[in-house]
């Protein structure tokens, strides 16, 4: 056990300065850009933003995918084996988004309350501001968790499969996506299953029939999507080899 | 049962079979030579040992347990890389640190003051390193843990001469203050010739010979002379390789040595492990057909 908490420490360590780099260079970017339509409007009148938890879907994206590869090498090379690797980036995964659903709910709530009717962040949008905060945290920090989990098993698959097997998995997958299912949803199921296939996933996002919200829904579902996620990188990983 | 055991290994990549069906024990307490020319098969068994890479056959055990994905072994072997498998936006003594707490038998001290003597910047990330730095920080990492297995593939890549001998000092002082076993395996042979106890030679994926240097050098010699002479007298012996000039011929065999050939003009000299090395793989390139192009496909 001391070994585990230790390479969960160093996941978390070594993560932890990162974070707060993303919120400078995002807060940064928010300034420059409002400080340039100042000067070239004269007002702040058509300064605004909304949803900045998309950038942190995209922070952790790109810790998902690089999950893997340094942190990989560095604990292989350490003598820990690919289980104990597993639950130390799962640790990561959670701590990080941890963070960032509690950053980005403070500022969420902060910013919509300091600017009534200019500010809405993705929770708020989708399910109102009437919630209290932890459900706002535990939801985002789902998501945040989900999107790490799926571009780990990503950059996980294609660890294992090589770069050609992977560009061909990938340019397949992009194409059904694009093209097989918009066709196989409009001209091959029936209504009735499009319909029902549209109500699971209204549901899932917490939206069942009759208008109403339920936050259990999409608190479950992405719980789901995160141990299967998880259950399927743990399967990849316990044999991923190390490439030169 | 204090041993390194490896057995029946075998690893294919493809068509290519990088290991077949490899077997031999790295014995407690000597100090191991791991030769083989490029793409011969020693980083692939390196990988495998250190559960970088999975065996396709066989297996490997460490004083009797399972070497694959077994936490338990952490503690009992280290194995230096060539890659640098580090992280690399860290700094040497954050490297150091996160080390010291990785393992229990690290020695931070040790580490610190061999990190001096090689003049290696603690304050560097590990980025900023030359390739000979980075080399350095690698060996003193190994040279400061207490692990009974320690493996080195190619220690002093990029390292200067003075360094080298610096790190093959401190490889035997180490070695004499903790008696553990240590694998070296490097391209230098003659370096390390005056270190190494055993000799381990792989070539094409499999083990051509397993023997003691101090053997090794008594069973090797070379025979020199009228062409018509070396050959009678090679004759019914394990002649290696052969080097022709003119009407002379100069014969590497393997054997008993004779202290006299009585009735020819003949030379007896012993020969050196760098030329056994170059010789023993040559003779089995001739006998399995092998080539450079065969080679390094996959190591």
């Amino acid at each position: 056990m001391k070994k585990l908490r230790t390479v969960v420490q160093y996941e978390c360590v070594t993560s932890f300065k990162y974070i707060w780099i993303f919120y400078a260079v995002v807060f940064a970017v928010i300034a420059v850009i409002s400080a340039i339509i100042f000067l070239v409007e004269g007002s702040l009148e058509l300064v605004g933003t909304n949803c900045l938890e998309v950038n942190s879907l995209v922070y952790v994206g790109i810790l998902g995918a690089l999950g893997f590869k340094e942190d990989f090498r560095m604990l292989i090379q350490n003598g820990f084996t690919r289980t104990y690797i597993f639950l130390a980036t799962l640790s990561l995964f959670g701590f990080v988004a941890g963070i960032l659903a509690l950053v980005d709910t403070i500022v969420g709530r902060g910013l919509h309350t300091l600017l009534p009717g200019g500010y809405d962040s993705v929770f708020g949008a989708l399910y109102g501001y009437q919630y209290s905060p932890v459900l706002n945290w535990l939801w985002l920090f789902l998501v945040y968790l989900t999107v790490c989990c799926l571009f780990y098993l990503a950059i996980l698959v294609i660890n294992r499969l090589g770069k050609v097997s992977s560009l061909t998995l990938g340019i397949v997958l992009a194409m059904v996506i694009v093209l097989v299912l918009p066709v196989v949803f409009r001209f091959l199921l029936p209504g009735r299953v499009t319909e029902q296939i549209r109500r699971f996933l209204m549901g899932a996002m917490g939206f069942p029939r009759g208008g109403e919200v339920n936050l259990l829904f999409p608190i479950l579902f992405f719980m789901a999507v995160f141990l299967l996620l998880g259950t399927a990188s743990y399967l990849v990983i316990r044999r991923a080899e190390l490439k030169a | 049962m204090n041993a390194v055991n490896i057995h029946n290994v075998t690893k294919r990549y493809q068509k290519v079979t990088a290991l077949d069906h490899v077997s031999f024990t790295l014995e407690h307490g000597k100090i191991y030579g791991f030769l083989g020319r490029n793409g011969a098969g020693k980083s692939t068994l390196i990988n495998i040992l250190a559960n970088r890479i999975f065996a396709d056959e066989g297996e490997i055990f460490i004083d009797g347990l399972p070497a694959t994905e077994n936490m338990a072994v952490q503690e009992k072997i280290f194995c230096m890389s060539e890659a640098d498998l580090y992280d690399t936006s860290l700094r040497v003594r954050e490297l150091f640190r996160w080390t010291d707490r990785f393992y229990d038998s690290f020695d931070l001290e040790r580490a610190l003051n061999i990190a001096e003597r090689f003049g290696l910047d603690t304050g560097k990330k590990f980025r900023a390193l030359s390739k000979g730095y980075q080399s350095i920080f690698k060996l003193t990492v190994a040279l400061a843990l207490d692990v009974p297995y320690v493996v080195f593939d190619e220690p002093v890549l990029g390292l200067d001469a003075n360094h080298r001998e610096l790190f093959y000092e401190l490889l035997l002082n180490n070695y004499e203050e903790h008696p553990r076993t240590i694998v070296i395996a490097t391209h230098l042979i003659e370096e390390v010739a005056n270190l190494i106890e055993e000799v381990v030679l792989i070539d094409h994926g499999r083990i051509l010979l397993e023997d003691s240097v101090e053997h090794l050098l008594e069973t090797g010699y070379c025979v020199s002379g009228i062409s018509e002479d070396v050959e009678e007298f090679c004759r019914d012996r394990k002649v290696i390789g052969e080097d022709t000039l003119g009407g002379m011929k100069l014969a590497y065999v393997m054997g008993e040595r004779p202290r006299t050939v009585p009735g020819r003009n003949l030379q007896i000299t012993g020969m050196n492990l760098q030329k056994l090395f170059v010789k023993l793989t040559e003779d089995a390139d001739r006998k399995t057909g092998g080539s450079a192009e065969k080679r390094g496909q996959k190591e």
